[in-house]
Order: structure tokens, then C-alpha cells, then sequence
């Protein structure tokens, strides 16, 4: 059996094709602004291409993320957060919680039995702490994501910035660099703002268990906020290799049981 | 509806209720045309001895506030723009921002210049900028202000203080009446007030039983239409009699639709409480989660029209004592009257102190049997956010899934993100294994 998973996320989509349960293709790009379901068609036929099939082999397809209603070629639709879930259980079975953090959204989920989930905990309005941020202030400290990325723990060498509001944030990092602080320092603070606030949100309800709880999104590709993560919430994470594709894996799995 | 499982239909009290609303209304618009002083309140608080002074006219600038907001956005931030220049903060009340600013302004919606007002006895609340309440128009005309007493109860109860609380703002009530009577030299009607207290009591035993009625399964009514209810005889004042006779033919219709199964929602397969409405002009979302098989059974916020309610050891939800009334206890005069409304008012004022906000939740959920709650995080109006989160938390604790959304506050849809708000909506819900009937 052949499903697909299109998780239409704020700023890239993510194109997962399940054969028999095992990815057979995947392919990520950007989402395109207004033109997401153009971006979204496009990818789709990459990946078709990647896997070697046509549409017409895909059984089901269910699209999931912020842009979920703009894939014309969805067959159906699921709410992030149980994407989150279902693709939680496909890559650790045994796993307890979930953790999904992305450009717009930090998404935590306590899962139940089977596929039962016990809480759920989204981020609000503000963008503090979120991937949008990091990369806004990083086009603004003329530093790349990678360059963030690659921060070392103590980078912010004792600086802070605001963590309940990105605006603050900006203008205490700009604060900072009128103060000639170097900006490797002021993007270790941001970075620390941003650990701050998803560990916030993970301890918002019911506090992840240590070893079983999984972490997907775009956010995993960001070492400096990983290991940050995991020193301030105390939680080893589970992050699969396709962690990035976690919300479309899960939408494919629950195409093949819809 | 998709998997109906009961019998819906509107409500037979409809035309009735909207002719007493509709009465209300007139009765505002016509204040300033009229001789008499204004009055500016906020609301109606623990007693309602307004309406017994001759000459008085009242307008209160919540339900004003909330109004404008739903009628006109546009009007709405112009008028919040004009207070906020002059100082007043982003962190007050909507209502009271919508309110004053077209004091500032000093033309209404419809043109009509702004009604001033000869003096002011604004309701202190927890909500910090209560303490404020009524400065706007007491420093613009300038005009008498008078604080209406409302203490904050911290730690646990305690019937001796309870009784020492109530005295004074029994004190108090009546310190701000005699002003009134002696600055203005307006006569205050002894013989009406007491009728009016007696009346409002009546109102509030039916009030109950229409509260009472929504913990039933399926619920008679949904809190969408009893939002529009229970302003009737609380804040909008029409002659009492009448008044007691609408909220007895609304609460025998509840009955009979128990007795009958009919239902607010004829899908009902999952309830939930909230603690206050997303702001006014947004109470679609009832109609959305009905799409879920969803109703909202009740809210604090408006069942407290129904007085001092607790849950009862065999689960039903019903009157609150803290303070027994002493048997045969007859109201002949201001004092008494004032004493009695203030005694019975008692115990339900869940935004006074934390202790009780959280236990009064919980206690609430499990009376109305409800699966989950929303509960808004309000930037202003800061009494309405005020142990939000920790209620979410008790109210995790026994089973109870919460969602929280961020606003402005009922009166300011500025911070409100629809769309997002419906995305909560639906990742709440599928989030508990539901979806809509259609999907």
C-alpha cells in the first residue's frame, strides 16, 4: 500500500511517501507564501518522481500544517498535533510524548494508548521562541541558520534577551550591539531565548518523561537549540533521522488508515 | 445536523426576550434627552439600588463598551485611540476603554454628542484598573465619584469575617445612597427598593433553576443563547414584575424541554464550560463546534446571575450558604434590604480570591459534567486572566482537557486571531479522537 504525508508548513512543505510502511521518497522545499498550493503540486511531482510512481498509485494522501486546506490533491486532512503523534509511535513505539517545534508553532503532545492522546500543548500568539524568530534575527545579526546552529553552549557569555516577546527580543539584541557586544554573543543570547521558551511550553501541563520523549520539526536541525534543550529540560530526546518530516510522516500513516 | 440523537429547536422565549432588550435599549437612547442626572456605573454589582432614585438615569459602561466593540470595530479603536492618548493603558478593560474614549471623543456612534455624566459610583473589582473605574469621567467633567467597597478575600473562608466584610459594605452601600440623596437633593424610594430587592431574589431562584437545567444531558440550552439571556434583569432593567415573569416562562420552557428531550445542540456528545465569551462579535465559534457534536453547558461568568452556587455532595450543582439567612428574616427597610442582597451575594464572587477561583472551577466542571473548557488569556482586564492557568492545571488534574486562547478582552477584538483561534479549535478537538460529523 502507497500513502502520502504533505505537511504545508509556514515556511517550507514536507513530502513524505509511505510504501508498505517504509518511506519510499521524501522531499522538502519552500512554502511558497500565497502560492503554497502551487509550491505544494510542485514538490509533489518530485517526490512522485523520487519515488518512482504516478499519482494514481498513491492510495490516499492527507495533508496536515498550517496549509493544509490549500493542497488541492489531499484527499483528506489531520490536525498537526496528531500527525505529531502517529508519527511519534512510527518511529518509537514505546515513545510517550512529543515535541514538535517549527517555524510558527511548538507543539507538545502526551501520548495515550494506542493512538489516544492525553494532552496537548501549542505555543500562543507570539513568535518568541519559534524558528521564525531565529531566523529573522539571525538575517539580522548577519549571521546564516548554520552559523546559529553551530553556537557553542556558553556563547552568550552571560547576555540575555527578552523571552516573552519577539519585538523585545529584537530590541534588547540591538541594545546589545549599541553596546558593541559581539554578535556572536548577542546570537547565543537569542538562542538561549528561544530554549527558554520551548522548555517553558514543554513544562507548560505534564513534563515530558526523560528518556521517551520524541522531538521533530524543523527546529531538530539547529544543534545550538538542541543541546541547549536538552541540558535546561533534563529530557534525552529521541530525534529520528527524518525528524524535519515528522509532522508529513504521521500524515502519511494516518492515510493508511483512513 | 449529521448523527442527530435528539430533537432541536429555537427557543419559544426568543420574542419575548428581545422586546425587553429591545426596551432596554430606548430607554438609553433616551437618557439624555431627559432631565434627569446620569448616572455612570459600571454594573450592577451585589445590589441594585439605583433604579429606586427618582430623577436618576443610568447607563453602565460595560454593556455600552461591549456593544460598541460588536457593532463597530472601526468606532471602537477610535474611541480606545482617544483614552489611550490621554494616558489610560492598554491593560484596562475594553468596555471601559470603548466607553470613555467617546467621552474624548465626545460624539457617539450615531453622531449624537456624548452624554455626560452628573456623577459616577463605578464597582471596584480584583481587576486592578477597577480601582481606576469611573476616574475618566470624574477628572473630565469633573463629577462626584463615589467607590463601590469590594474587598479581596485571601486564604481561606471565614464566616466571621464573612460577616465583618458584608457590614461594611452594608455601610458603605448606604454612606453612597444618603450622598446621593443630600449633594443632589434627589429622594430616594424606600418602598420601590425594597420591592426591587425582593424581585431580584425572585429572578434569582429561576435563574438557578435555568443554570441548574444545563448540567442535564442533553442540555436544554447552549451558553451561546444564554449569553444573551442573562443580561436580562442584571443588567438591563425593565419593571421587576415582569421581569420575574420572563425568567419563570424561560425556566418552566427548560423544564419542559428536559421532559421532552430537546436539546440546544442535537448532536451533544461532548460539553464544555468556559470561564468568559471570546470577544462579542465572535460567538460564531458555538455554531463551529456544534459541528463536533460540542455544546457549551455554562461559564462563571454568567452563571452567577444565578446567585451563590456550589456542588453538592450528590453532585448536583445547587445554592450556596456561607452565610445562613436567619429563619423568618423579613425585608421592611433600606438597611435590611441592602444587608439581605449583600448576604446572598456572598460566596458566589468567584473572581474575589484565588482559593476560591480554583476550587469553584473544578467544582463547576463536575457539576455540568464537562470534557473540556476553554479558558481566554485576556491582555486587559486583567481580572479576567487572574489564575487562568492554574485553573487549566486543577482542572487537568481531574480529567478536564483546557485549552487556553489569547485575546484582548471581550470588548476589544484587536488581539483575537480568528483563524487561529478556529485552528485551536480543531486542534483541540481531533486532538481528543473527534472530528467533524461532515469529515
Amino acid at each position: 500500500m502507497i500513502t502520502a504525508g504533505v505537511d504545508v508548513g509556514l515556511e517550507n512543505i514536507k513530502i513524505v511517501i509511505l510504501k508498505d510502511g517504509k518511506i519510499a521518497a521524501k522531499s522538502e522545499g519552500p512554502a511558497g507564501g500565497a502560492g503554497r498550493g502551487r509550491a505544494a503540486e510542485k514538490l509533489w511531482e518530485e517526490t512522485l518522481n523520487k519515488a518512482g510512481i504516478q499519482a494514481a498509485d498513491v492510495s490516499k494522501t492527507v495533508a496536515t500544517g498550517a496549509g493544509k486546506y490549500d493542497v488541492a490533491f489531499a484527499g483528506d486532512r489531520v490536525v498537526e498535533v496528531v500527525a505529531d503523534a502517529r508519527a511519534a509511535r512510527y518511529f518509537y513505539p514505546n515513545a510517550t510524548s512529543v515535541v514538535d517545534a517549527g517555524a510558527d508553532q511548538v507543539r507538545v503532545a502526551t501520548l495515550g494508548e494506542g493512538d489516544k492522546i492525553e494532552e496537548v500543548v501549542l505555543n500562543q500568539k507570539c513568535s518568541a521562541g519559534l524558528g521564525i524568530m531565529l531566523k529573522y534575527m539571525g538575517r539580522r545579526l548577519g549571521m546564516t541558520l548554520a552559523e546559529m546552529s553551530a553556537l557553542a553552549p556558553d556563547a552568550a557569555g552571560g547576555k540575555t534577551v527578552n523571552d516573552g516577546c519577539a519585538v523585545f527580543t529584537e530590541m534588547d539584541a540591538l541594545e546589545l550591539l549599541n553596546r558593541n557586544v559581539h554578535k556572536k554573543e548577542v546570537a547565543g543570547a537569542v538562542v538561549q531565548t528561544v530554549i527558554c521558551r520551548i522548555n517553558a511550553i514543554l513544562k507548560d501541563k505534564i513534563p515530558p518523561a526523560k528518556e521517551t520523549t520524541v522531538f521533530i520539526g524543523g527546529m531538530t536541525r539547529n544543534t545550538a537549540v538542541v543541546d541547549g534543550l536538552k541540558a535546561r529540560s533534563g529530557i534525552r530526546f529521541l530525534i529520528p533521522e527524518e525528524a524535519q518530516y515528522g509532522c508529513a510522516v504521521g500524515a502519511a500513516v494516518i492515510a493508511s488508515d483512513r | 445536523m449529521s448523527k442527530q440523537l435528539w430533537e432541536t429547536r429555537p427557543l419559544e422565549i426568543w420574542g419575548r426576550a428581545k422586546a425587553l432588550r429591545a426596551r432596554w435599549q430606548k430607554s438609553i437612547d433616551e437618557s439624555a434627552e431627559q432631565e434627569n442626572l446620569l448616572l455612570a456605573h459600571g454594573n450592577t454589582g451585589e445590589v441594585d439600588w439605583r433604579e429606586s432614585f427618582k430623577g436618576l438615569n443610568i447607563i453602565e459602561d460595560n454593556p455600552v463598551g461591549a456593544m460598541m466593540a460588536s457593532v463597530s470595530d472601526s468606532f471602537a479603536r477610535k474611541a480606545r485611540l482617544a483614552s489611550e492618548i490621554r494616558g489610560w493603558g492598554r491593560e484596562i478593560c475594553g468596555y471601559v476603554q470603548n466607553c470613555w474614549g467617546v467621552q474624548f471623543l465626545g460624539y457617539q456612534l450615531d453622531n449624537s454628542p456624548f452624554p455626560l455624566r452628573d456623577m459616577c459610583v463605578p464597582f471596584s473589582d480584583p481587576c486592578d484598573q477597577h480601582t481606576k473605574r469611573g476616574q475618566q469621567c470624574m477628572d473630565f467633567s469633573p463629577i462626584p465619584r463615589w467607590g463601590g467597597d469590594w474587598m479581596m478575600y485571601l486564604g481561606e473562608r471565614d464566616p466571621q469575617r464573612e460577616v465583618e466584610m458584608i457590614e461594611e459594605r452594608v455601610y458603605n452601600t448606604l454612606k453612597v445612597i444618603d450622598d446621593i440623596e443630600r449633594i443632589f437633593g434627589i429622594e430616594f424610594d424606600d418602598e420601590k427598593f425594597v420591592e426591587s430587592i425582593k424581585a431580584h431574589r425572585q429572578v434569582g431562584e429561576y435563574a438557578l433553576k435555568v443554570t441548574q437545567s444545563m448540567t442535564n444531558i442533553p442540555s436544554p440550552l447552549g451558553q451561546k443563547d444564554l449569553y444573551s439571556f442573562y443580561t436580562l434583569g442584571g443588567l438591563t432593567k425593565v419593571a421587576p414584575d415582569e421581569l420575574v415573569d420572563f425568567w419563570k416562562s424561560f425556566s418552566d420552557e427548560l423544564q419542559w424541554r428536559i421532559d421532552n428531550h430537546i436539546a440546544a445542540v442535537g448532536n451533544e456528545r461532548y460539553r464544555w464550560m468556559e470561564a468568559h465569551p471570546s470577544p462579542w462579535h465572535y460567538l460564531r465559534y458555538y455554531r463551529y463546534m456544534e459541528q463536533y457534536g460540542a455544546v457549551c453547558v455554562g461559564s462563571q461568568y454568567s452563571h452567577m446571575m444565578a446567585g451563590p452556587i456550589e456542588l453538592k455532595p450528590d453532585g448536583t450543582m445547587d445554592r450556596r450558604e456561607m452565610i445562613p439567612r436567619p429563619a423568618g428574616t423579613e425585608i421592611r427597610t433600606r438597611e435590611d434590604a441592602v444587608r439581605a442582597a449583600l448576604t446572598e451575594a456572598r460566596g458566589h464572587r468567584f473572581k474575589d480570591d484565588e482559593y476560591f477561583r480554583l476550587n469553584a472551577i473544578t467544582d463547576f466542571a463536575k457539576g455540568f459534567k464537562v470534557n473540556g473548557a476553554l479558558m481566554p488569556l485576556y491582555r486587559g482586564g486583567v481580572g479576567c486572566t487572574l489564575t487562568r492557568k492554574e485553573q487549566g492545571l486543577q482542572l487537568s488534574e481531574i480529567g478536564v482537557r483546557v485549552m487556553h486562547y489569547e485575546g484582548s478582552q471581550p470588548g476589544d477584538r484587536t488581539d483575537l486571531d480568528e483563524r487561529r483561534f478556529m485552528d485551536q479549535l480543531d486542534t483541540w478537538m481531533e486532538g481528543q479522537g473527534l472530528r467533524k460529523f461532515e469529515e
